[in-house]
């Protein structure tokens, strides 16, 4: 056992009786032995320990993972070599959920605030105490403003039982942040243009293209693992990789061509190349004779787009631009144009999501190898799948099975389905949830019910204005997390969530090129008095009078989706921890199929019909049926930097930064500044600098400084997630700067989603 | 002994192409050794180079670096009490820590900064192949967890297994600081230029 994780024991024995429990399972196998002994030991005979099957919940790729129990202690985390998600590999995070498992600032049990919101003074609570309490408030809350006033953030595996609780209570507004924070406007565009989405586990075939563009999506880099698996296997293959974004990622070091794009025109750039195909006669004129509608009024437009305009918006220059379009068309159908994952970044983001759309029906990629899957429709998973996962076509959620509420029919305070009629009511916008919250319009939103998230560090409002003019709005909040994040110091009640490794929850079921199941069992007991999901929305439900809709456990649950299952799956599934359902056919235009598309004209819409009557009602040149160029906005001042902001491999959004594996290796974020910049501020490597913001008017934590070569002169970087500002949090507390306070809330006008790099910072080097 | 001679040869081939600085091989084997974690120990690690390339543009390579297990091994030279010592049967290069007096000649004669200083073990510490993985049949922790699928390994004596043929089929081979005559045996290869 590492050093560290046993001193988490010793620290945490003497706050609880069930962390004594498990510091003494541990006891019992170093009591006598030195650390010599045990290494020896070890080297003679190697003692892989119980196994048992989980899938990670370290990010949202969900991986299949296999965890090694030694006396009671989980000592390793291995990939699922059986789960096509990540075929035996596990990245940082997944191999370091062990230091989230034994984290000792992890949530331990239900808190009740007893101080000032934000002091960070809380009473130890029981669950029924804490049950009760919310119970109470809520009751309280809804019968004076309505069920409508509650609204639910919530982010990861347990967010069904959560919205079960939400539709009981009544409330239409359930927010799902990965929708307006993240891949909203890149869903909403693809589902224009083809009928479905990209969806989270995205439908690329990288492994056998031959000819990658990357709009600024960090494949290697913010890696999810199948998809960073592909992309290097292509690679080995020979395939070509274009890299397109202001900033030199882990993606630019493989690329053969890096286009340093000037931040907010990808979509010059994609239209200048679109200009070049049809110019050119580059376009797969078979596929889109055959599937494409709207090609004549595409052809007309960008005429306008040449390569030398492109060039003047972008930087890139119109050769390379007519380069890179010959390329892809010689290569073409087996080439893939990627959008971004976040795709919240400059207000135009769904018609440049529905330009790239654009660019890959002209290879005419779908269903073809090396392109765009389609993916499978196997009955059993289509029954039992929750939700197309941020797959934006008009369907709910999903819809209520046998056995649960309806879902409320109001009007959502966040503006989604109506103000903006194309960001779908069941995801919902996290945003415009929050900015309802702050002017109590167009209804009072008087309680917060928090799953996983933290508006703090994911939200472009930021800390300030957030607590400064929203909380204070809400006369309740509950927080159900696993550690203490910066939202949980202005909780009222903070309900402790068991890490994924400690509990059984829903089965894992994606729809995929092949479609699989995974399964989740605990490796070991709750080492605290913390709850599953499940058992914490139940607790809640039963004494609302909702504990109809909880009848089975979660257990009973995991029982009826899978007893569909033949017997020898079920099977399967218990010996490997995955069942993969193949033939099924990804590549139905290479195997012949005729393909169908969920468009109103049912064919791939180069021009958007359903844009089209948007655009008619509104005039509003974003809504424009085909994607029509609308320069980023620019600064209000001189000697300002655009914020950009991203991944780094080893952390995942505001929420591993206090694990202490993955801090070792990235502690704290740093202002990746272009060096010529650099000189000309006078600033080299770690000096120290603020940065304030034109947007928000905030000024950052004190950040190191890393100049490079590697970022365009107009922008600068900083790495997703840091600065946070929970105190419980030793190790991440006040580590870096927190570029959530910094960015814009600027709008998508089509999608409502987050345009949150639509932000300047002024640079201020701090001394000493 | 002739390292041909040996019953196994055990070998690391790194494909430097491959490698995407992920550092998942770092935290598996954090893990699978129970390295503790400080930043100045690790049995792994995966440098970033930047450099810049002729058309003005910055190279970035992911560099994973660990014990070589070098046939002609310093370490093993300098040790006073045998600590350190290679094994015959299959060349790798281990630290008997009840042995170790931590004096540290070892980490000093290492040309690779392979070796630290384990305060919990109370002796010095270095990657071990993952010898008892191997002989259970599992691949390195390191290797097994390989995002990229960059890092291999297997026994060179084997015609058949992934690493002879790596070195077989690579466009370019090399070793690090092969001119310090400690003959590793991790390689690097590129498939590509
Ligand atoms: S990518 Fe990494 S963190 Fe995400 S699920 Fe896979 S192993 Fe876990
Ligand atoms: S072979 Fe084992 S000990 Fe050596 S670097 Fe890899 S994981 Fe660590
Ligand atoms: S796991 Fe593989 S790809 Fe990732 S850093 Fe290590 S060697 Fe490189």
């Amino acid at each position: 056992m590492a050093k560290i994780t046993r001193r988490a024991f010793i620290k945490t024995a003497a706050i609880t009786t069930s962390a004594l429990a498990a510091g003494s399972v541990f006891s019992k196998s170093s009591s006598a032995k030195s650390k010599k002994e045990l290494y020896d030991e070890k080297m003679t005979h190697y003692d892989k320990g119980k196994t048992s099957f989980t899938y990670c919940e370290m990010c949202f790729w969900n991986c299949g993972v296999i965890a090694h129990t030694r006396n009671g202690v989980v000592h390793k985390l291995e990939g699922n070599p059986f789960n096509p998600n990540n075929r035996g590999h596990l990245c940082a995070k997944g191999n370091s959920g062990i230091m989230s498992l034994y984290d000792p600032n992890r949530l331990k049990y239900p808190l009740i605030r007893v101080g000032k919101r934000g002091e960070g003074k809380f009473k130890k609570a029981s669950w029924d105490e804490a049950f009760d309490y919310v119970a109470n408030k809520l009751k309280e809350i809804t019968s004076k403003y309505g069920a409508k006033s509650v609204a639910s953030f919530l982010h990861g595996t347990g967010e069904e039982p959560f919205i079960i609780l939400s539709h009981a209570i009544g409330t239409p507004n359930v927010v799902i942040p990965a929708y307006s924070q993240c891949m909203g406007s890149r869903e909403v565009g693809w589902v224009l243009t083809y009928g479905t989405g990209v969806s989270g586990h995205s439908t690329f075939d990288f492994k056998n293209s031959k000819y990658i563009i990357s709009f600024g999506r960090n494949l290697l880099g913010a890696l999810q693992v199948r998809e960073a698996e592909d992309v290097t296997e292509a690679l080995a293959r020979g395939a070509k990789l274009v890299y397109c974004d202001p900033r030199f990622s882990e993606t630019a070091a493989k690329a053969y061509r890096w286009l340093p794009v000037r931040p907010g025109t990808d979509l010059a750039l994609i239209l200048g190349i679109i200009h070049v195909m049809i110019r050119d006669g580059l376009v797969n004129m078979d596929f889109v004779n055959k599937y494409c509608f709207g090609f004549s009024q595409l052809a007309e437009h960008v005429k306008q787009y040449t390569p030398e305009w492109a060039e003047k918006e972008t930087g890139i220059d119109a050769t390379t631009i007519e380069t890179v379009a010959w390329e892809f068309a010689k290569y073409a159908p087996n080439v893939v144009a990627v959008p971004p994952r976040r795709f919240s970044r400059y207000g135009n983001d769904t018609q440049t999501s529905r330009a790239i759309a654009i660019l890959n029906a002209l290879a005419g990629n779908w269903g073809v190898p090396g392109g765009i899957w389609v993916r499978s429709k196997y009955a059993y998973i289509l029954a039992e799948y929750n939700r197309g996962e941020c797959d934006v076509r008009e369907i709910e959620f999903r819809e209520p099975k046998e056995g649960e509420p309806p879902k409320p029919t109001d009007e959502r305070a966040d503006g989604a389905g109506t103000l903006f009629p194309l960001a779908p009511k069941s995801l919902g916008r996290e945003n415009g949830m929050i900015e309802a919250t702050r002017m109590q319009k167009p209804y009072p939103i008087k309680a917060w019910l928090l799953y996983g998230t933290n508006p703090i560090g994911s939200s472009s409002i930021g800390k300030n204005k957030l607590v400064e003019e929203v909380i204070p709005n809400l006369d309740f909040i509950v927080d159900i997390d696993i550690i203490p994040n910066d939202i949980s110091m202005y909780a009222d009640v903070i309900l402790p969530e068991s890490v994924y490794l400690e509990r059984y929850d829903l089965p894992h079921i994606q729809k995929d090129a092949y479609p699989f199941i995974a399964i989740r069992e605990p490796a070991v007991k709750p080492l605290f008095d913390t709850k599953g999901a499940w058992d914490i929305a139940k607790g809640i439900a039963e004494r609302l009078g909702h504990g109809k809709y909880f009848e089975k456990s979660v257990e009973g649950r995991i029982e009826e989706i899978l007893k569909e299952l033949p017997e020898e799956q079920r099977k399967e599934l218990k010996e490997k921890g995955v069942v993969v359902f193949e033939g099924t056919q990804p590549f139905p235009q290479a195997a012949g199929e005729e393909l169908k598309f969920k468009t109103p004209s049912k064919k791939v819409e180069l021009y958007s019909t359903k844009l089209a009557k948007f655009y008619e009602e509104k005039k509003d040149e974003y809504y424009y049926p085909l994607p029509k160029y609308v320069p980023p906005v620019q600064p209000k001042e001189s000697g300002a930097y655009r914020l950009l902001f991203g991944r780094v491999p080893m952390h995942t959004h505001a929420r591993t930064q206090n694990n202490k594996m993955l801090a070792e290796i990235y502690p704290e974020n740093e202002l990746w500044i272009n060096e010529e910049e650099a000189r000309k501020l006078g600033l080299k490597e770690h000096d120290k600098v603020v940065l304030h913001s034109l947007e928000t008017g905030v000024d950052s934590e004190p950040i190191k400084v890393k100049p490079t070569a590697r970022i365009r002169r107009d922008c600068v970087f900083i790495a997703h997630g840091f600065g946070h500002i929970s105190k419980f949090l030793e190790v991440a507390y006040k580590k870096g700067a927190s570029d959530s306070s910094l960015c814009s809330d600027g709008v998508d006008r089509i999608s409502g989603a987050a345009a949150l790099n639509n932000a300047f910072v002024k640079i201020k080097k701090v001394r000493g | 002994m002739d390292a041909k001679k040996r019953k196994h040869r055990y070998t690391m081939v790194i494909v430097q192409d491959r490698c995407i600085g992920c550092m998942a091989c770092y935290s598996a084997c954090k893990f699978e050794w129970e390295v503790p974690i400080n930043k100045e120990m690790f049995r792994t690690q995966v440098l970033e180079i930047e450099k810049k390339g002729v058309d003005g543009n910055p190279v970035v390579t992911f560099l994973p670096i660990l014990c070589n297990h070098c046939d002609n091994a310093p370490c093993v030279d300098v040790c006073p009490t045998g600590a350190s010592y290679k094994r015959e049967e299959d060349g790798i290069v281990l630290v008997e820590p009840s042995m170790c007096i931590g004096c540290k000649a070892c980490m000093e004669a290492c040309p690779y900064n392979a070796r630290y200083y384990n305060e919990e073990l109370t002796a010095v510490d270095k990657c071990t192949f993952c010898l008892p993985r191997i002989s259970n049949g599992l691949e390195p922790a390191c290797v097994a967890t390989c995002v990229g699928e960059a890092r291999n390994f297997g026994d060179l004596n084997d015609r058949n297994s992934k690493v002879y043929k790596l070195l077989k089929d690579a466009k370019k081979v090399w070793r690090l600081q092969e001119d310090k005559g400690t003959l590793p045996n991790v390689y690097y290869v590129s498939m590509n230029d």
